[in-house]
């Protein structure tokens, strides 16, 4: 009995698993462009009237291992977890941690940072979840 | 009236393109990535890309002449765009693709001096050029043979055709383009199409240990753990040296995963949810659409965790 209500349960997460994976290849033809990794964070961006924040990870991690920023300086694996603001940045935390002048270009460059398209919610771009998610609701239309 | 210019456009069409097709395309793809930064949006008085006023107005010198300055450099504009790496010829197709995108045309024999492996400095340099407005032919549509998926032209576009840039801001301009970087690291077919494990190893990328320190190592910790699978999938190894060379262990232990073996639930559906493996394959680490790389022990053999 309970070995089969188990077998049962495999099956169907299997089953949800290929049904996923179906749906997830059919929705990499979307025209969601953006290149893999690439985190637009948009907390309080716009409400402030700022384009949102677009964090590039591929440039990054030719420069850094993860480790640098998802352990010493403590961002969470979490789009928009971090509840970073300009405070926090030109003190010297998050983005600032770097991008003060000595390590990276400071944070006078707002446009190099606020370079998203307007209305894009916070989240990775190119991830799998995206990509089943946008079966009902596509996140960016071209 | 619309139909009559559609024609004309269609007959010149017909003439011109066989000429320059495959010409532009390339064109396309070395401006996307060596020249876009300053001829889209005019940075320092260089010619826009669409601008017929701009293209009419240096051709005046004839295309031989531009595309001299163009290789040698003038003024603002560095010689070959500032990079040295592209061959004589990707100029000159970059040079054809503004030309197209412009509508103004080169004078036909001009842009045939360069099929020819150059004998002699190029002909006649004053050619008159010829302005006409051409409209691609659309390519015919009946059948794509992969209807799914994205061709490789689609893939790491460049930031202001990503859909996430604001095209109308200026940052998207100045960032650069992943193509830019890519084209020197090792492939893969998924993800941002960069085997980052081969690129690494390969000493391609030398990513800092700390924020400022160069000469700080990760402790590269060389244990795998192989989890069975039951069914026909083959065995997941999961190896801790690849990890170790990027990550922290405070990274995945133990907020994660428990650091001992088989302590963990993990199943696919969780991954494609984005928890455990998930937390990072499917969002910046390659994605989980790379079945093989994971699940790469075949069964039969015998089921041992190799302990290095
Ligand atoms: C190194 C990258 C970076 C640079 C440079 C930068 N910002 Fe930001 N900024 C951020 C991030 C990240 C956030 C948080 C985004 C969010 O959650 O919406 C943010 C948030 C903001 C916000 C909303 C939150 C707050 O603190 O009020 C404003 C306004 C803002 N930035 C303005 C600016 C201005 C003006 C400049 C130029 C002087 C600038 N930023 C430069 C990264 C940057
Ligand atoms: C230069 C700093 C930096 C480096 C290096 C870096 N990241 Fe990130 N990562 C970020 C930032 C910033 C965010 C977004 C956090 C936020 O929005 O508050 C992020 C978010 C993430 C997320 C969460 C995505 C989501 O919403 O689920 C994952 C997973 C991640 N990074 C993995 C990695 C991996 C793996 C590496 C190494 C290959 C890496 N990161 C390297 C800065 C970095
Ligand atoms: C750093 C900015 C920059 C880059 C990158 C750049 N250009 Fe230019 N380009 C200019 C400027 C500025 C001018 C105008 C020069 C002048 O007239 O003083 C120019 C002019 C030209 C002209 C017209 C020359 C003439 O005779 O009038 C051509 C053709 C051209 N560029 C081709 C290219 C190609 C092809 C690339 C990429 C491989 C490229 N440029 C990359 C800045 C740039
Ligand atoms: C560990 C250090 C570090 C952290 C943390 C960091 N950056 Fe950077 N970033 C860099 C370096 C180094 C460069 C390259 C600077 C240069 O080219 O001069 C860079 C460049 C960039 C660029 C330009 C990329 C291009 O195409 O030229 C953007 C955009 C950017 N960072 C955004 C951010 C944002 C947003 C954050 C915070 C969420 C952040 N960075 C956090 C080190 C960092
Ligand atoms: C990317 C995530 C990740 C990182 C980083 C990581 N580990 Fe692990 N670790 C795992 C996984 C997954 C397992 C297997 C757990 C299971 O089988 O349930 C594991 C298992 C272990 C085990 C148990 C081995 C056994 O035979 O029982 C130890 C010990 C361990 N890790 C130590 C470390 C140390 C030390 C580091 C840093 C040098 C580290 N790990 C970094 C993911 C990670
Ligand atoms: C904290 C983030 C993180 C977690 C969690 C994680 N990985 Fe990874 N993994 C990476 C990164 C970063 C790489 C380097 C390659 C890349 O970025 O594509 C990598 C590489 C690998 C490789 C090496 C591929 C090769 O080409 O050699 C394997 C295999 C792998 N991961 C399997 C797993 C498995 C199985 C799990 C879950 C038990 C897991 N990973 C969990 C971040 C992670
Ligand atoms: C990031 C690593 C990773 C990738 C990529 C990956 N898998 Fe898995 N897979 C796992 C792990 C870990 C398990 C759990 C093994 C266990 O039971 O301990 C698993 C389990 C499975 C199972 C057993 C049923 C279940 O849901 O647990 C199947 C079937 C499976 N994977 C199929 C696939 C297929 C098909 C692909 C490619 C589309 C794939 N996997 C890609 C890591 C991966």
């Amino acid at each position: 009995m309970k070995i089969k209500s188990s077998l049962k349960l495999k099956f169907s997460a299997l089953a949800l698993f290929v049904g996923l994976f179906f749906s997830f290849n059919l929705f990499t033809a979307s025209p969601a462009h953006a290149e893999y990794g690439d985190v637009v964070i948009n907390n309080f961006s716009e409400e402030a009237g700022m384009r949102p924040v677009v964090f590039p990870h591929w440039f990054h991690r030719a420069r850094f291992r993860c480790k640098v920023c998802h352990a010493d300086l403590g961002f969470k694996f979490e789009a928009g977890g971090n509840e970073i603001d300009m405070l926090k940045i030109i003190d010297g935390e998050y983005c600032g941690a770097c991008h003060n002048g000595e390590i990276a270009w400071a944070v006078e460059n707002c446009n190099l940072c606020h370079s998203g398209t307007p209305d894009t919610p916070t989240q990775v771009h190119g991830s799998t979840v995206q990509q089943l998610v946008s079966n009902d609701k596509k996140p960016e239309q071209k | 009236m619309k139909s009559i210019k559609l024609l004309t456009a269609l007959i010149v069409a017909l003439f011109t393109y066989n000429a320059s097709a495959a010409d532009v395309a390339n064109g396309k793809k070395v401006a996307d990535i060596s020249c876009v930064a300053c001829h889209k949006a005019g940075v320092m008085g260089a010619p826009k890309i669409g601008d017929k006023a701009d293209w009419q107005k240096r051709m005046e010198k004839g295309l031989v002449g531009v595309e001299k300055n163009a290789l040698n450099g003038l003024n603002s504009m560095p010689a070959k765009g500032g990079n040295p790496t592209l061959s004589d010829n990707d100029i000159k197709d970059a040079i054809a693709y503004f030309l197209d995108s412009a509508g103004v045309r080169a004078a036909a024999n001009a842009s045939k001096a360069k099929a020819k492996p150059k004998a002699k400095p190029a002909p006649t340099p004053v050619v008159k050029a010829v302005v006409k407005t051409v409209k691609k032919p659309k390519k015919s549509k009946v059948m794509n043979f992969n209807r799914l998926m994205k061709p490789p032209s689609e893939w790491n576009p460049p930031p202001f055709e990503d859909g996430i840039h604001d095209p109308d801001g200026e940052g998207a301009y100045m960032l650069q383009p992943p193509r830019e970087l890519f084209t020197n690291l090792e492939k893969s077919s998924s993800g941002n199409r960069v085997d980052w494990v081969k690129t690494l190893n390969n000493g391609l990328i030398a990513p800092r240990w700390d924020k400022a320190d160069d000469t700080k190592q990760p402790f590269v910790m060389d244990l795998n753990i192989v989890r069975e699978v039951k069914g026909s999938m083959p065995n997941v190894v999961y190896p801790h040296k690849q990890h170790t060379q990027w990550l922290d262990c405070s990274n995945c232990h133990p907020d994660i995963f428990i650091p001992k073996k088989g302590a963990n639930q993990i199943s696919m559906a969780a991954i494609l949810m984005g928890e455990k493996c998930g937390v990072c394959h499917g969002k910046v680490a390659f994605p989980v659409s790379d079945c093989r790389k994971c699940h790469s022990q075949n069964k039969k053999k015998p089921l041992v965790a190799s302990r290095k």
